[in-house]
């Protein structure tokens, strides 16, 4: 569902992504693990087209994001790290504009509600302003989205950082089911712990290179940070 | 789609509450000034009425005189104020608004209340036009130069963009949001200032205005649309929304205050006029040349076949009177032109401002359509000289075919009703629209270009961060 052949990006003499192969299957969750300027949220960007590669291919469905651009993004949904929302418009009202905005059509209010009880945001809060919900809150109204908009494949970056573990453990129950509905998830991630629990597979990138991928049900939890931090330390 | 996206944009807007203060404001001055223009017009209007039927009555019941002296009796003539002029009063601060018409002399316009006004009025007037020409477009600027980098700087652009849609459509929808925005407070405007049009003119001059009417709203909506798409434009190509918004401010300033500041006074370093003073030296030197009489008497007894002037059967008092005044009328027409072709040339060279600053094309439309532009008093100006001639050349007439009596000569009521009434009729909108149209034409520009600019900065240059 996504796939990467050789994508490069430069800034001038700085590499930010070094030939990037990867490939996500449907159902399957990639976690990408690295230090901060590792490449990972550039390598999300370029799925995005919100950069351009310097060379190499970024597909989504087997298209090119480059040259389909708007067609290509009718099969993603996207997670910020800082999940911004209209501050002035209710959850329900955001999830409706984005909802419509994806679908190209209006969606009933009906659906876009019972989107919301299946990410469990809590009842009632669905008509409160945004600018009163927590991090967790309005994930949960992106995640809403992305099923209002039938995503094939989620692109996360950094989603649980700022989330108490309650909160973090909510939204993997979430993505976990979302690719037990056979979505391709792609998430960004410093957390080792949430990359070897929910990951089907996990890929360590440093400097722009992807340098390993593993498989998550093949090592435990010491051993996914030592393998980490062997390939930070080198 | 588009639609959602601009009800979203209002939504938004309707919950923000220095939207909603901001507007408030305007709208509020907007009402404002449309009372005090018509509160204005009505009393104006009302003073003129009156003032013309009283100088007509004066004029028909002067009782017997001679006609040269009913000449120097005179009358006044009132330029009309249109409806209109309750939107925009224009130059008619300036110019003045009433002239005495007597023998002679083509006298200055009067009751010029600039003359009458204290300081505070260089700040100038709170007028719906100063309103839409100013503070609208500043209403426009704080309701989007946040509108691409606002949504950059908060992040929901990443995820806006991120859905998939046109950056097209996103950017006709956030204008049509700022339109709709902007509607919410000029549509219940427009329909108050139209009902106090209805209100201020009888039925028939109401109708007689709805074109200029209509040209005038068209071209403030041009103007407007030039502002969304400047801010558009500056907002989808800005770093953060701060720096939008100063870059927008700086226009601002620059289109409101700075251009109009600069192009007047470059206008009257280019094309001097004298002084008021200087001036009427000119003047009185041209007219003190005066005529030769002797020349003028061997031309009359030639005409008439006689070699004395006692011989001649007309009063010669009459044609002498008629000589003077055609050579005072050739000195004023000579000297009038030129000083009023050096304002027009000013003008114009004003209006080749609206080049860089939309104001400058707006505000010539504006005073143009309202009938208070300096084309429009030039107009008046001539009519009411000519009709100053008509009444000497009947009185002159009236006296050079008089009777050679004794005692002196006397007209009566039967003389002064021969002269009609003076009325002026405004020009038609063609006209205005012919002169306005350089003006009419930057606005069109302005609009087309700075919408496009905006369509090409949100698809081309738009950057999600």
């Amino acid at each position: 569902m996504l796939q990467a052949i050789g994508l490069s990006k430069s800034y001038g003499a700085q590499t930010a992504l070094d030939g990037l192969n990867l490939e996500v299957k449907p159902g399957e969750i990639f976690c990408l693990l690295g230090a901060n300027g590792a490449g990972k949220t550039t390598t999300i960007n370029l799925f995005l087209n919100f950069i351009e590669p310097t060379s190499g291919l970024a597909k989504i469905n087997g298209l090119d994001v480059a040259s389909d651009a708007l067609e290509t993004k009718k099969y993603i949904a996207y997670i910020p790290e800082q999940v911004s929302l209209y501050k002035n418009l209710t959850g329900l009202e955001n999830l409706d504009y984005f909802a419509t905005l994806a679908s190209g059509a209006a969606v009933e209010k009906s659906r876009l509600v019972g989107y919301l009880r299946e990410v469990d945001l809590p009842s009632g809060a669905e008509d409160r302003k945004v600018s009163t919900y927590s991090k967790g809150m309005r994930q949960k109204i992106v995640i809403a989205i992305a099923m209002a908009k039938q995503a094939k494949a989620l692109l996360l970056d950094e989603p649980t950082s700022g989330l108490d573990p309650k909160a973090s453990n909510e939204f993997s129950q979430l993505i976990r089911k979302l690719a037990g509905n056979g979505t391709a998830i792609l998430m960004a991630t410093h957390d080792l712990f949430r990359a070897k629990e929910d990951g089907s597979r996990v890929g360590i990138m440093r400097q722009g290179r992807l340098r390993q991928v593993l498989n998550t049900d093949e090592f435990g939890h010491a051993d996914l940070e030592r393998i980490y931090l062997e390939h930070m330390h080198d | 789609m588009i639609s959602q996206i601009a009800k979203k944009e209002m939504l938004e807007m309707r919950r923000d509450g220095r939207f909603q203060v901001a507007s408030a404001i305007v709208l509020g001055l907007l009402l404002v000034s449309l009372g005090i223009g018509w509160q204005q017009y009505v009393s104006v209007n009302r003073q003129h009425e009156m003032a013309r039927a009283e100088t007509r009555e004066q004029w028909l019941s002067q009782g017997k005189k001679n006609p040269h002296s009913a000449a120097h009796y005179g009358v006044y003539a009132f330029k009309p104020k249109s409806p209109l002029s309750l939107v925009d009063r224009g130059a008619d601060q300036y110019t003045g608004v009433a002239v005495w018409l007597e023998a002679h002399k083509q006298n200055e316009f009067k009751y010029k209340p600039a003359r009458d006004a204290n300081t505070l009025a260089r700040f100038g007037d709170l007028t719906a036009s100063s309103v839409l020409q100013l503070l609208v477009p500043l209403l426009i600027i704080l309701m989007s130069f946040s509108s691409f980098a606002g949504e950059r700087e908060s992040g929901t652009l990443r995820l806006l963009l991120s859905m998939g849609i046109a950056r097209e459509k996103l950017a006709l929808g956030k204008a049509l949001g700022v339109a709709g925005g902007l509607g919410m407070l000029l549509v219940p405007a427009a329909l108050i200032g139209s009902a106090a049009l209805v209100l201020a003119s009888d039925s028939g001059s109401f109708v007689a205005n709805l074109p200029r009417l209509g040209w005038m709203t068209a071209s403030y909506l041009l103007y407007f649309a030039a502002f969304v798409g400047i801010s558009l434009t500056v907002s989808a190509l800005a770093k953060s929304a701060r720096l939008a918004l100063v870059c927008l401010l700086g226009f601002w300033i620059f289109n409101g205050l700075a251009a109009p500041r600069l192009f007047s006074d470059v206008s009257r370093t280019v094309h001097r006029t004298p002084s008021s003073f200087a001036f009427s030296q000119r003047m009185d030197g041209e007219l003190k040349k005066g005529f030769d009489g002797e020349a003028l008497k061997k031309k009359v007894m030639a005409q008439y076949g006689v070699t004395s002037m006692e011989a001649l059967p007309v009063n010669f008092l009459g044609i002498s009177l008629k000589a003077g005044e055609d050579h005072g009328n050739e000195v004023y027409d000579k000297l009038y032109s030129e000083l009023w072709d050096t304002f027009e040339a000013q003008n114009r060279l004003q209006q080749q401002g609206g080049v860089v600053a939309p104001l400058m094309a707006m505000r010539s439309v504006s005073m143009g359509l309202s009938g208070t532009d300096f084309a429009q008093f030039r107009d008046f100006s001539v009519a009411a000289e000519k009709y100053r001639r008509v009444l000497n050349d009947a009185m002159n007439d009236d006296l050079k075919n008089s009777p050679k009596t004794e005692g002196p000569y006397m007209a009566d009521e039967k003389l002064w009703s021969k002269v009609p009434e003076f009325a002026y009729v405004m020009p038609e909108v063609n006209v205005v629209l012919g002169q306005q149209a350089w003006s009419l034409g930057l606005l069109v520009l302005w609009a087309l270009g700075a919408t496009g600019m905006a369509g090409w900065a949100a698809t081309r240059r738009l950057r999600a961060e």
